[in-house]
């Protein structure tokens, strides 16, 4: 469960949210739509604690930004799985590593780590490409191996910053495609974008977002 | 912990580039501190030198006889800080002068008929009281033993004097140029650490992203630290090994390295490793 009430966030020099309230229940899929600099990126970076409200509180299941100890953070962003439009992948690792990274930095067993890395890249359909070097893949591909690090440690959400920001409208729909077969299987996902045309195509609940206030 | 240093030490091997320039800055900045170490320890080891050849004389009076010599011998080495006593006769005395002014025809003993060389005592000073003020107190304690007086104790008092003026502006120049070496080698190293953190700025972010914990953020880095300090303090160590080498074929028995320096660097540069990414770390993480 992710709450965000009444949130205002100052960066140094001025602009930020205004004032945001969202709601995501275990298991919703929901748009955050809006235009460039709207603070989509920012509502995403409070949810997973990289920044915090001067005004109002965001709750993420048992944690809150008011009384959150930093130490916990880690352990907050082991239940997210978080994804961007650039992919942050590991160039100087093969797929396969890319992916077990996430459970090898977070002190899982390691005869744990290769049934879990493979099967998270059996659901984003890389098995075959999983000793290859991120950098010879396909952007469409580089997403998904993404994809498959932010849900190999089962995240009850997936944190979607434009991931199709940098992708091709028929890549776009293969990615969206996978999210919503992982959101049929229980996991929420909470995705911004500024694609106005994806989202007014979609059924899903839409929450929009202009000059850091989110409009209900 | 396996990921820790399977981290570590990829992370030092894919460095390549900086990880060399970063083994060279250490190991450069090693060997300035090791020279730095030899002059200090040579240094002290030549002030002792100089310091052991003070040595006071007491001149004899011609009109004492064996058991008064004697009696004054016993009542020398009592007083606190005297090492050694040599008893040189009139004889000897002579055979020095002659041995010294080999040119001087002059023969007194032909000349003036006797030899008018005194006998004497030569007294050395134990070590820590090789200094002008110990050696003043054992000159005036000397003085006012009886039939000696001030004018049958001589030493050479001006060039302690000077001797100490020039160790102790030689120590302050070492101190200084001591502590500006190590800073900057300190300097240097948490330097290249934060070249590297930058470098590895994606990395940590990804760790971070995945709910790593600072703690498995932060070690890989410190081990890649320390694997740099220790490549370093060998390589210096071998950079030294061959300066002394080098510095002693020219000026043989001036330089002397004792096989614990080479000990002292090797760790120094761990040490140097690590603080250098505990630095960069708290200040760049
Ligand atoms: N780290 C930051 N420091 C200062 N201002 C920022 C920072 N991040 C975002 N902003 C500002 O906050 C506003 C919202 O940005 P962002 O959340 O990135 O919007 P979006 O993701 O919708 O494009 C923008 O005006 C942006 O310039
Ligand atoms: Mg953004």
């Amino acid at each position: 469960m992710v709450k965000i009430q009444r949130v205002k966030l100052r960066y140094s020099d001025g602009e930020g949210l205004e004032g945001v309230n969202l709601e995501v229940r275990d298991g919703d899929f929901t748009y955050l739509v809006g235009p460039t600099g709207a603070g989509k990126s920012s509502v995403l970076k409070l949810i997973y604690m990289d920044e915090f409200p001067s005004e109002g509180y965001v709750q993420v299941d048992e944690y809150n930004s008011r009384d959150v100890r930093p130490s916990e953070i880690p352990y907050l962003r082991r239940r997210l799985g978080i994804i961007f439009q650039d992919f942050k992948l590991l160039d100087d690792r093969d797929v396969f590593e890319n992916v077990a990274f996430a459970l090898r930095v977070t002190g899982v067993r390691r005869k744990d780590i290769k049934r879990r890395t493979l099967r998270a890249l059996a659901e984003v359909g890389l098995s075959h490409k999983s000793r290859k070097m991120p950098n010879l893949l396909s952007g469409g591909e580089q997403q998904r191996v993404a994809i498959a690090r932010a849900i190999v440690n089962e995240p009850f959400i997936i944190l979607a910053d434009e991931p199709t920001g940098n992708l091709d409208p028929k890549t776009t729909v293969e990615i969206m495609n996978i999210l919503d077969k992982l959101n049929a299987r229980g996991t929420a996902v909470l995705m911004a974008t500024h694609n106005f045309e994806l989202v007014n195509s979609s059924t899903k609940r839409v929450v929009s977002i202009k000059n850091g206030r989110t409009l209900t | 912990m396996l990921f820790v240093l399977k981290e570590g030490v990829t992370g030092f091997i894919k460095a390549r580039l900086a990880g060399f320039v970063a083994v060279m800055t250490i190991a450069i900045s090693l060997t300035l501190i090791g020279v730095f170490l030899l002059i200090t320890v040579n240094l002290g080891k030549f002030v002792d030198f100089l310091r052991s050849r003070v040595e006071l004389e007491v001149f004899l009076d011609d009109s004492f006889d064996e058991e008064r010599i004697d009696l004054l011998g016993t009542e020398i080495r009592q007083i606190d800080g005297v090492d050694e006593l040599t008893f040189i006769s009139k004889e000897m005395a002579m055979l020095e002068y002659k041995k010294l002014f080999r040119d001087a025809q002059a023969d007194y003993i032909e000349t003036l008929g006797y030899n008018p060389l005194p006998a004497s005592y030569r007294v050395t000073l134990r070590e820590g009281h090789r200094t002008a003020t110990e050696a003043e107190r054992v000159f005036t304690t000397m003085a006012e033993i009886d039939g000696v007086g001030e004018n049958n104790v001589v030493y050479r008092r001006e060039y302690l004097v000077r001797l100490e003026k020039y160790i102790n502006s030689a120590i302050a120049v070492d101190f200084v140029v001591g502590t500006i070496v190590c800073l900057s080698a300190l300097l240097l190293v948490s330097n290249n650490i934060r070249l590297i953190i930058l470098s590895k700025t994606h990395i940590i972010e990804t760790m971070k992203l995945v709910g790593a914990t600072p703690f498995l953020v932060r070690m890989p880095l410190y081990v890649q630290g320390m694997i740099q300090g220790i490549l370093g303090g060998i390589i210096s160590a071998i950079f030294l090994y061959g300066l002394v080498g080098l510095g002693s074929l020219k000026v043989p028995g001036i330089l002397t390295a004792d096989w614990r320096i080479y000990l002292i660097i090797a760790n120094f540069g761990a040490l140097l490793g690590l603080a250098g990414s505990v630095t960069a770390v708290r200040r760049y993480l």
